[in-house]
């Protein structure tokens, strides 16, 4: 071990004469290269704008050439702590880093031309940016730190900085590896103790009745998450909650409360439809201006989860029917439905495709047949029927026996029966009856004011009755 | 004994022989059917021979063996799941204005045109248009003001042409639509994409859709029922036929029943002298046996429409001198349709059928009334068609609603397209012509959910252009089929490898503030 210790000082002294003169042109070399890597960055600053496509083709090289230095700059420390038991290593140690640092070099000049020509201009982009040019810079300093170290002048400063540059090389590393796959592909998958260990981002809760809720996601869900969700993350952006979406994507955030000129999700989506930008992508149909301009509105009011107005937009419900009330559901009841069905010769319609909506009842194609007994056979459907349409019939005011026990009984029409209403007070439970028409049929004033007290009932029709002597039009 | 897979011909079942007609009958068959079922079958033998060696062998024997699994079950409501939600409306009428009603002489108000009489309409107003070749060689266009006053009606104020004073009656109950507008110029495509939603001939009608879609409420009626009125030969009448009313790629029981206008409202109902009820259902029920034999061989679906055409027709025997037997309307029906409806025909006549059809469930009437193609003379044709049309349409709506009937029967009233506010010829103080307009036109609707009372939309100060909430074709059905509680991107059919829908491609939307 003693021997090995001693091979750097032994070449030192070998270089002694030679050292003041070259250590001051090597320093001169390092000032000259971080300068000549900085004025790049001044020609190529990535200003959020796309440049000439060649700089993009090269520029899409980086990926590739980045892991050359990462793999050198690995091998060094392993070289130098291989050679203290083989000095043979510690030689080779010195041109792997130069090699490094000369790769190093072309990796961020492909970089610097991905995120030019790319127009790149986010954060995390800058910061990444930032990263590798230090980084460079650092390992160049090394491959001069280096000799002095070998030399015995400096026993500390060159592993050091190698630490640093090693330190360094991962956090850039990770960093270009959130941009290309997105933030959470790391971790994605991880156990749960380790998921534990990620800083999570909170943000306030959401209102289901906002205007994110109501109008922004379901923009979202229509237009962008069959790319940004579930298995397929493009960008490294999931639009599917809030929370993905204000996580933003591998090009950093996508929302920026107050500013949609500064917002991704804003200005790619009001690109020109053919920048190659443009969102949504692979020739998918556009946003609305309708639909933009709501995105444009609720991202410049605070893009707020909870808000549940937006000045300036007119918030109009989607259109919604009045609610109606639900009944139990009949569809484990089919086969009884079409006994009774056949056997009477009506038909009882779904008034929907949801089975809580209930059933109408139809007498109109057996109406010369159809009698209070063949209603009384309906009850045991009795809770399912929600109309009930027995114009034309031959049912008489012993039917309202049965009628009432249709709890659920929105409509009926005895339009053209003889009924003449002495039973209706027994529909007076019927509390959610909304229609009852008693056009041509003898029903009396008195009938109508029995069934007065029934306030649900919002139409009531006695045209052609006793009740109501004909209007002369 | 198990048969050879090519040789399902033989197969024991009931025969001719064993069915419920005469022996005179079978004996005829049987006479026939030696020298008919040898060509007939040992050609068909020879084909399936030919074809499966030919192909692949086994495909065929695969058709062969399971000739019950040959056509896919037909969509119904069932499989449809529809309504996609509870509906407003439960059937609708249709009062269509064939030939395109002038929208500025009947609703669409523009008083400044008063001063620009027979000066020319500014260049800008038509743009770029092209137009039909009746008026394109015009060297210029006079602006035709409407040569009859308006009255604001109802507690919104419509305005209404006094051309139509019953019309105005019911301004409460109606919904005016200015801003109708279409992508056809001339009859058949405007009228085609008007009751389609597509310009070629060949889509199923919005009447065969709802059939399809919602299905029957009263088995003994048709479905979707079609009325022509009586033509009238002064007026200008542009052709109409059954294609309006035809289904299209669905199934032919979906497609519009017609009744004439004069005679037997169906013809050859009545059975032939000396043929009874009996006699005629036994007949109807060999038939039917024979076709349910050819389904089960040839599996072609039009086979089961077939056999339910014959039923329907059966049972229309009683219920349609029912549907059509007047003598019991009270005198109150008679002083509110007017004297005309009791012309079998007339428009009034037909508005009074519909109310009767509505009543015993028939789901889509729609009635025809053709002559509003006023390409000259419409000083003198309009009053005449409004005089027709006005009392109808005003007694169908106010006798639907004193019957508690227009809750959720949906009306409807429109033509195919508008008309020119320029004159077509020349123009004078006493007459006008009007080419035909698709940018705008206007259409109203009552009952089953639409807001009554409301006038929507705008066109510019020439009636030419829309301005404000524009409702193209698609959006009008959209909005019918939603009235009907009908999601109309769910109402399709699978045909030339498109979901087909009544809306077409086009986007189209619910126009919501035309509902409730």
């Amino acid at each position: 071990m003693s021997s090995v210790t001693q091979v750097g000082p032994q070449t030192s002294q070998e270089n002694e004469s030679v050292q003041p003169a070259s250590t001051r042109s090597k320093w001169m070399l390092v000032c000259v290269s971080a300068f000549l890597l900085l004025a790049l960055l001044w020609a190529f600053a990535p200003d959020g704008q796309a440049h000439a496509s060649w700089q993009q083709f090269l520029g899409r090289f980086h990926p590739l050439a980045v892991h050359l230095p990462i793999g050198l700059l690995l091998l060094v420390p392993v070289l130098e702590i291989g050679g203290r038991f083989r000095p043979s290593l510690r030689e080779a140690a010195g041109f792997v880093l130069v090699c490094a640092a000369v790769c190093s070099i072309g990796a961020v000049v492909l970089g610097m031309l991905l995120a030019h020509g790319g127009g790149f201009a986010k954060e995390a982009v800058r910061g990444h940016m930032w990263a590798g040019l230090i980084l460079t810079i650092a390992v160049i300093t090394c491959t001069f730190l280096r000799s002095s170290w070998i030399t015995g002048r400096s026993s500390f400063l060159y592993p050091v900085v190698l630490l640093a540059v090693l330190a360094l090389t991962a956090w850039t590393g990770h960093q270009g590896g959130a941009l290309t796959y997105g933030k959470t592909y790391l971790t994605e998958f991880a156990p749960a103790f380790i998921k534990q260990l990620e800083p999570h981002k909170t943000y306030p809760p959401v209102d289901p009745v906002s205007v994110y809720v109501t109008r922004i996601q379901p923009i979202l869900d229509s237009n962008c998450i069959t790319c940004h969700s579930g298995a397929k993350v493009k960008g490294g952006l999931q639009l599917d909650t809030y929370a993905h979406l204000m996580d933003g994507g591998s090009s950093g955030e996508v929302i920026a409360a107050s500013h949609p000129e500064k917002s991704l999700l804003f200005t790619r989506i009001t690109l020109p439809a053919e920048h190659p930008k443009f969102m949504p992508s692979e020739g998918k149909p556009p946003l609305t201006a309708k639909d933009i301009a709501w995105i444009r509105a609720w991202v410049q009011q605070g893009a707020s989860p909870s808000s549940t107005t937006l000045v300036g937009m007119e918030l109009k419900p989607a259109h919604i029917d009045d609610p109606i009330p639900q009944v139990g559901d009949y569809s484990g009841l089919t086969s009884q439905i079409e006994q009774i069905e056949s056997s009477l010769g009506i038909k009882l319609d779904r008034v929907s495709a949801k089975p809580a909506d209930g059933l109408v009842l139809r007498t109109i194609g057996v109406s010369q047949k159809f009698d209070d007994a063949d209603l009384a056979k309906l009850e045991p459907l009795a809770p399912y029927i929600v109309d009930a349409e027995l114009g034309h019939t031959k049912v008489t005011d012993n039917s309202f026996a049965t009628l009432a026990k249709m709890p659920h009984l929105r409509a009926i029409h005895l339009e053209e029966t003889s009924i003449d209403g002495r039973n209706i007070k027994q529909l007076t439970g019927l509390a959610e009856l909304r229609y009852l028409n008693l056009s041509s049929t003898r029903v009396t004033k008195q009938a109508l004011s029995d069934i007065a007290p029934l306030k649900t009932l919002q139409h009531i029709y006695s045209y052609n009755t006793p009740a109501a002597p004909v209007p002369v039009p | 004994m198990k048969q050879h897979p090519l040789c399902t011909d033989t197969e024991h079942g009931p025969t001719i022989l064993d069915l419920p007609i005469d022996n005179g009958l079978k004996h005829e068959w049987a006479e026939l059917q030696t020298r008919r079922h040898f060509l007939g079958r040992a050609g068909k033998v020879m084909g399936w021979a030919a074809l499966a060696s030919l192909g692949s062998g086994e495909a065929v024997m695969g058709l062969v063996r399971e000739p019950q699994q040959r056509s896919a079950p037909l969509p119904s409501p069932e499989t449809l799941r529809l309504p996609n939600f509870a509906p407003r409306a439960q059937r609708a009428i249709y009062l269509f204005m064939s030939g395109g009603p002038p929208q500025m002489d009947l609703f669409d108000y523009k008083p400044k045109l008063a001063a620009l009489f027979d000066t020319d309409m500014p260049d800008s107003v038509r743009g770029a248009q092209r137009l039909t070749g009746m008026s394109s060689g015009q060297s210029r266009f006079p602006i035709a003001p409407s040569h009859w006053g308006f009255k604001q009606y109802g507690k919104q104020g419509a305005w209404i042409s006094d051309l139509l004073p019953y019309t105005g009656k019911m301004a409460d109950d109606i919904a005016i639509i200015r801003s109708t507008n279409t992508d056809a110029i001339n009859h058949e495509p405007a009228i085609m994409l008007m009751n389609t939603g597509n310009m070629n001939t060949g889509k199923p009608c919005l009447g065969s859709w709802l059939s399809y879609g919602l299905g029957s409420m009263n088995n003994n009626l048709p479905t979707f029922m079609v009325m022509m009125t009586k033509k009238n030969e002064e007026e200008n009448n542009q052709p109409t036929s059954s294609r309006l009313w035809s289904s299209g790629f669905l199934s032919s029981e979906h497609a519009g029943v017609s009744l004439r206008s004069a005679g037997d409202p169906v013809l050859y109902l009545n059975n032939p002298q000396g043929v009874d009820g009996a006699v005629r259902r036994k007949m109807l029920d060999a038939v039917s046996e024979i076709n349910r034999q050819t389904y089960e061989e040839l599996g072609d679906p039009e086979t089961h429409s077939r056999i339910a055409q014959y039923e329907m027709a059966y049972r229309m025997q009683t219920s349609v001198p029912e549907l059509t037997d007047l003598s019991k309307e009270p005198k109150t029906t008679w002083d509110l349709y007017g004297p005309d409806a009791r012309v079998p025909g007339t428009f009034a006549y037909n508005c009074l059928m519909a109310r009767r059809m509505a009543e015993r469930g028939v789901r889509f009437t729609q009635i025809y009334k053709r002559g509003w193609d006023v390409h000259t003379h419409a000083v003198g044709l309009l009053p005449m068609l409004c005089g027709e049309t006005d009392r109808g349409a005003y007694a169908l709506v106010t006798d639907l609603k004193q019957r508690g009937l227009l809750d959720d029967t949906l009306v409807v009233w429109s033509g195919e397209f508008g008309r020119t506010v320029y004159s077509q010829g020349g123009i004078t103080k006493e007459d006008y012509g009007r080419d035909h307009h698709p940018r705008c036109f206007t259409t109203w609707m009552a009952g089953g959910g639409v807001k009554p009372g409301i006038t929507f939309g705008e066109t510019d100060d020439f009636s030419y252009n829309v301005v404000k909430d524009s409702v193209p074709v698609r959006d009008f059905n959209a909005t019918i089929l939603h009235c009907l509680g009908i999601d109309h991107n769910k109402l399709t059919f699978k045909a030339q490898g498109l979901d087909q829908k009544l809306t077409g491609t086009t986007p189209a939307k619910v126009v919501d503030e035309l509902l409730i």
